[in-house]
Parts: structure tokens; sequence; C-alpha cells
């Protein structure tokens, strides 16, 4: 186990800029999860901390070694990838057992480590199989057991689950956060789901054009998001931004419809705001706005229900029962604790 | 409802059948042709309407093949030359896919399709020369590197072409669990490569079996390869056809046997290959 730290990381392919001058600290035993859209640096990023791929400028340290022109193979990480990558001429115990047969460990102990990460992972009796002959939960977990038995100071995650079905991918990303709880090896974890990196991260990197946007627990991230990037990447469904102004106390759009604010606001009025609230904090109300209901899907454990409020769309997610069709008026309410606020021009939080 | 739907489907099947007699009719008349020639007598050979089945078999055509050439020994010639020629393209040439593949280096590539490109007269006068002053004629070395003209890019193409559809991340994946270049080569991308191994290593071997040229102005009574010795059993008195014939078809024997039974590697090969995620 180990910290790694990165240190105004750079990444160029030519003249292009993929990465500005990253900077993350991670502790030791830490689960940190790089979010972010397809192209936004994340994986070059890990790819750059295994070694797969050179440093343009910066120093990427592990522990207290500076690891940033060294070959993967003397990183000491271990690495899970989106395909697997197992190989397909060696059987699950091979697989597993590679690195240390690298290493030239005794036939022995490498046997007692395989056995021990297989019991871990539930391989037992598939030790012997070929990766052909295994389903793919089946091959992600041994993708995993080859990094467990390698005992690395750090663990990397390229996307692991998006080649599961969903059902398979809820259960393995808990099998990796059980994994983690129980070893404490150190993670860094790529994904641009950002429900996985909400449920299994101490921490979160959200990345964007290759600049980090913000880092923060995952609650964090959800509160207080530091601007319109962040408020609308996490959570799910994505909040609700509607445009305008801040006039007489309360928040007016263009189209004339008036929302709630928080006390002590009313000192940002004058300029071009954007008024963020998520779905799943509007309540259903007696008296409240009003919105004609343009879309409403409903999952049995809540409804999920698009509103036109005076030309403005508004999302909203409600966890009660409500007789709602389409077209139908619905009056709704929102916590004004529960509002964020941002510059329209900067995009960032007030 | 179903009995028109077989009907159909038979048809089709029909059809597929015949235009695939079409179009490998061809090379089994010609085929069909020469297994005639061979096991005819002169006479028959000579007859017009030509005859396709003789009464009698000249299985004496095949005897004489060997009687009165020192056939056995251009067939071990054969078999060294273009055996050396191939394993020593193999060493060379799966590496050098493996590396121009991983670099990118096409340019390197089209050097070396160049080289193969080049007619073999053009460059076969200085290295006779050459071969001449390195006291190499008369031995079967000349004969052998000169076939790595022909063996050499064969196998780096067709494994810069498997070498670029395998996975990089298993060769990622193994240099993170600690192997070296090399090992990578050796332990996880070469074993995957198999299938396309053998693709090459067949078509390097019926290219050098089948080489005529080199043969003809490199070797000497002793040195013969199989083509060159079919060849000289044309004489300038007469030609015999149904020697000849036979000749050509115990040449074409071996590697005719090795393409069916690779056939079967190959496929099985590949099927065992194509698993996502390796």
């Amino acid at each position: 186990m180990a910290t790694v730290n990165i240190q105004n990381i750079q990444k160029n392919y030519g003249a292009v800029k993929v990465i500005h001058g990253i900077d993350i600290d991670i502790a030791d035993g830490e689960f940190v999860a790089l979010v972010g859209p397809s192209g936004c640096g994340k994986s070059t990023l890990l790819r750059m901390i295994a070694g797969l791929e050179e440093v343009t400028g910066g120093a990427i340290r592990i522990g207290p070694r500076e690891v940033s022109h060294l070959p993967a193979r003397d990183r000491d990480i271990a690495m899970v990838f989106q395909n697997y990558a197992l190989y397909p001429h060696m059987t699950v115990a091979d697989n597993m057992g590679f690195a240390l047969k690298l290493k030239k460990a005794d036939p022995a102990e490498i046997r007692t480590k395989v056995q021990r990460a297989a019991g871990i992972l539930g391989l037992e009796k598939l030790l012997d199989r070929y990766p052909r002959q295994l389903s793919g939960g089946q091959r992600q977990r041994v993708a995993m057991g080859r990094a467990i038995v390698r005992d690395p100071q750090v663990f990397l995650f390229d996307e692991p689950l998006s080649n599961l079905d969903a059902k398979l991918r809820v259960q393995m990303r808990g099998e990796i956060k059980t994994m983690h709880q129980r070893i404490g090896t150190t993670t860094i974890y790529v994904t641009h789901d950002q429900v996985e990196a909400m449920t299994m991260a101490d921490k979160i990197v959200v990345l964007h054009d290759g600049h980090i946007e913000q880092i923060g627990a995952p609650l964090e991230l959800y509160d207080r998001p530091s601007n319109l990037f962040v408020a609308g990447f996490i959570g799910s469904p994505a909040m609700n931004f509607i445009d305008g102004r801040i006039e007489e106390g309360a928040f007016r759009t263009k189209k004339g419809l008036i929302l709630p604010l928080p006390q002590g606001v009313a000192a940002a009025g004058g300029r071009d705001l954007v008024y963020g609230v998520r779905p799943e904090h509007i309540r259903a109300a007696t008296h409240g706005i009003e919105g004609r209901a343009t879309l409403v899907e409903g999952t049995g454990s809540e409804i999920y229900a698009k509103l036109d409020a005076r030309g403005e769309e508004i999302a909203c997610l409600f966890r009660e029962r409500l007789d709602v069709r389409f077209g139908d008026t619905v009056s709704i309410d929102i916590d004004p604790a529960r509002i964020h606020l941002f510059d329209k021009q900067t995009g960032l939080r007030l | 409802m179903t009995r028109p739907l077989i009907t159909h489907r038979t048809l089709d099947r029909i059809g597929l059948l015949f235009v695939a007699l079409v179009m490998i009719s061809p090379v089994i008349l010609f085929f069909l042709w020469m297994i005639s020639l061979s096991l005819k007598y002169e006479i028959d050979n000579g007859a017009y309407p030509p005859i396709i089945i003789p009464e009698n078999i000249a299985w004496s055509n095949y005897v004489k093949v060997f009687e009165e050439n020192n056939f056995l020994l251009y067939f071990w010639n054969s078999v060294l030359v273009t055996g050396t020629a191939t394993l020593l393209a193999l060493v060379i040439g799966v590496p050098a896919g493996f590396g121009i593949a991983r670099l990118k280096a096409e340019k390197s590539a089209v050097v070396i399709m160049i080289a193969r490109m080049t007619p073999g007269l053009s460059f076969l006068i200085p290295l006779f020369l050459l071969f001449q002053w390195t006291n190499l004629i008369g031995t079967l070395w000349p004969q052998i590197i000169i076939h790595l003209v022909v063996t050499v890019p064969i196998v780096v193409w067709i494994m810069i072409g498997y070498f670029e559809t395998t996975p990089k991340e298993l060769e990622e994946a193994a240099s993170i669990d600690g192997a070296t270049t090399w090992q990578v080569f050796r332990l996880v991308a070469l074993p995957i490569a198999k299938p396309g191994i053998v693709v090459s290593f067949i078509l390097a071997l019926i290219f050098s079996w089948n080489n005529f040229v080199f043969g003809i102005v490199l070797a000497n009574r002793e040195t013969r390869t199989l083509p060159v010795a079919v060849y000289n059993m044309l004489s300038f008195e007469q030609v015999s056809w149904g020697p000849l014939a036979a000749a050509a078809l115990i040449v074409t024997l071996p590697v005719l046997l090795l393409t069916m039974f690779a056939q079967k590697q190959i496929v099985a090969g590949l099927t065992a290959g194509a698993v996502k995620g390796g």
C-alpha cells in the first residue's frame, strides 16, 4: 500500500494538449474515482500512472518513489482493464499467477497465493478453466484476482464494469467495494458512470477537457458542486438548470416564473444566474409552482416527471405514489435550502 | 407451408454448388488432366480425340521418374532448402512483424515489400558472383539464403496483420505484470499469434517449394531442387508427357497434403482466438 501523488501532470499528443497540469493527492488505502465524460482525459491519466503512456510534464510519485519515467513493470501496480485482458492461452490459475511466475516465485507460494485470491473472489472451482469458458462476470473476477495475487501498492481500474449488463454491474460494484474494504490497497478507479463513482469512492475527481473541475467526497460533490459542470454531471437524474436573475428577493426567469431562494443571496442580484435544483429535491404540494406534465415515467419506487412551468422545463423525482398523467397540472414546492446558484458567465457556484 | 421453403433452399444449394463448381473447374480440370497424363502411355497421350481414362494404366511413368533421375536426392534438397528458408523466415519474420506492428513502422514494411516485388533475375547475377567468391556455390546455402527473399516478406506481412488485430491490452497487462518486452513477446504475443504463424509458415513453404528461377540459376546437378528437376525432364528430342506429369504430381503432393492438413489447424486456431476480451 502507498500514497499516490500527482503533481502538475501534463500530456500532449503532438500539438494537442490532452491533460493540462493536474494535481491529485491520494492517501494510503484511499479509493479514488476519476470521473468525466468521454474524452476528458481520465483514462489517459490512469494510463500515465500505470506507465503505459509517456508523461509530457510533471511528476507521479507512488509512496516516496518518483515513477514518472519508470517502465510499467517497475511501478508495483496492478491494473484491471475494461476488456479484462486475460491471457487467452492460459488457465485462470496461470493468469492469476503470471506476475509471480515472472518474478520467479516458488511454485508452491504461487499456488497458495492464487488459492487465497480465488477464495476471496469465489473462483476456486474455475482455476483450471480457460478465459473463453467463463462468463463476463467471472472474467471480471479473474482480472481482479490477477491484481490481488500481485499484492501491489496500487490498484488501477479502467472502466472495469462497462462490458457487463446492468444487474451484474451492480453486483460487481459491491464486490469491488468489499474487496477494497477487505484488502485496503490504494485504488484508482476510472469510470464515466457517476453512480459507480458515488457508491464506491472515498474521493471523486471530476475531470473535464483535461482539467480538474472538482475534487471531493461523493456527498460534498453532490451537496456543494463548485460549478455548473459538476452540478450537471453528478447526480442522476441530472440537476435542473434554469436561467434568470434575482429581482426583489426572488429568482425570476425571463418567461416570468418565480422560484424560491434561501436567505441572504439577494446580494447576487443584477447579473445573469443559473438556478439549479435536483429533481429529487422537488416535492409535490397542494399550493406552489404549477406545471403541466409533459412526461411521466413510473418505476414503482418513484415517479420521474417533466413539467412545463411557464415555458421552463423542470424535471421532478417524486418518491410518493402520485396519480399524475400526461397533461395533468401538478403543483410543486422547492426547498430553498437545497437549491444551487451559479454565475451564468463563469459557471461558478455563488 | 414448409414444403416450398425446403424446395427453395434445395434450389439455392444446387445453384451455389453449380457456381462453386464453375469457379473451381479450371483448377480441378487441370489437376485431373495431369493425373490422366501421368497414368497414360505416350501413345495414349498423343491420341486424338484425347483419352481421359486409359484402358491400360501406365504406372511405369512413376517408376521412370525415380529410375531415370536422382529424384530422391532432389526431393531431399527441396526439403532442406524450403525447410531451412521457411524456419529462418519464421525466426526473423515473426519478431520483425511484431516490432513493425507495435512501433507502427509501416515504412520498413514497405521496404520489405519492395524487396519482394523486385524481379529475382535483377539481383540473381550479382548474388551468383557473391556466392562464387564466398565458395558457397555447390552447396545448398545460396538457394537457402536467396529463398529468404521469398519467405521473409510473406511471414513479416502476415504477422504484421495478425499482431495488429490482437488486443494491445494483453501486452499492456503483461508489462504491468512485470514482463520485459522480450517476455511480453515470447509469453503473450507469440502464443496468441499461433494461427497467424501457421498461416505464414504454410504460405512461405508453398512459395519456396514451388520456386523455380533461383534454383535454375544457382543449382548444379547435386543441389537441384524438385521444380528444377521436373524442368530437366524436358529433353531436346521429345517431351515425355507421362513421366513429366508424374514428376509434377510428385512435386505437388507434399504441399497439397500439408495444406489439407493445416487447413483444419488454421480454422481451429482462428476460432480459439475469437474470444471477446481475449
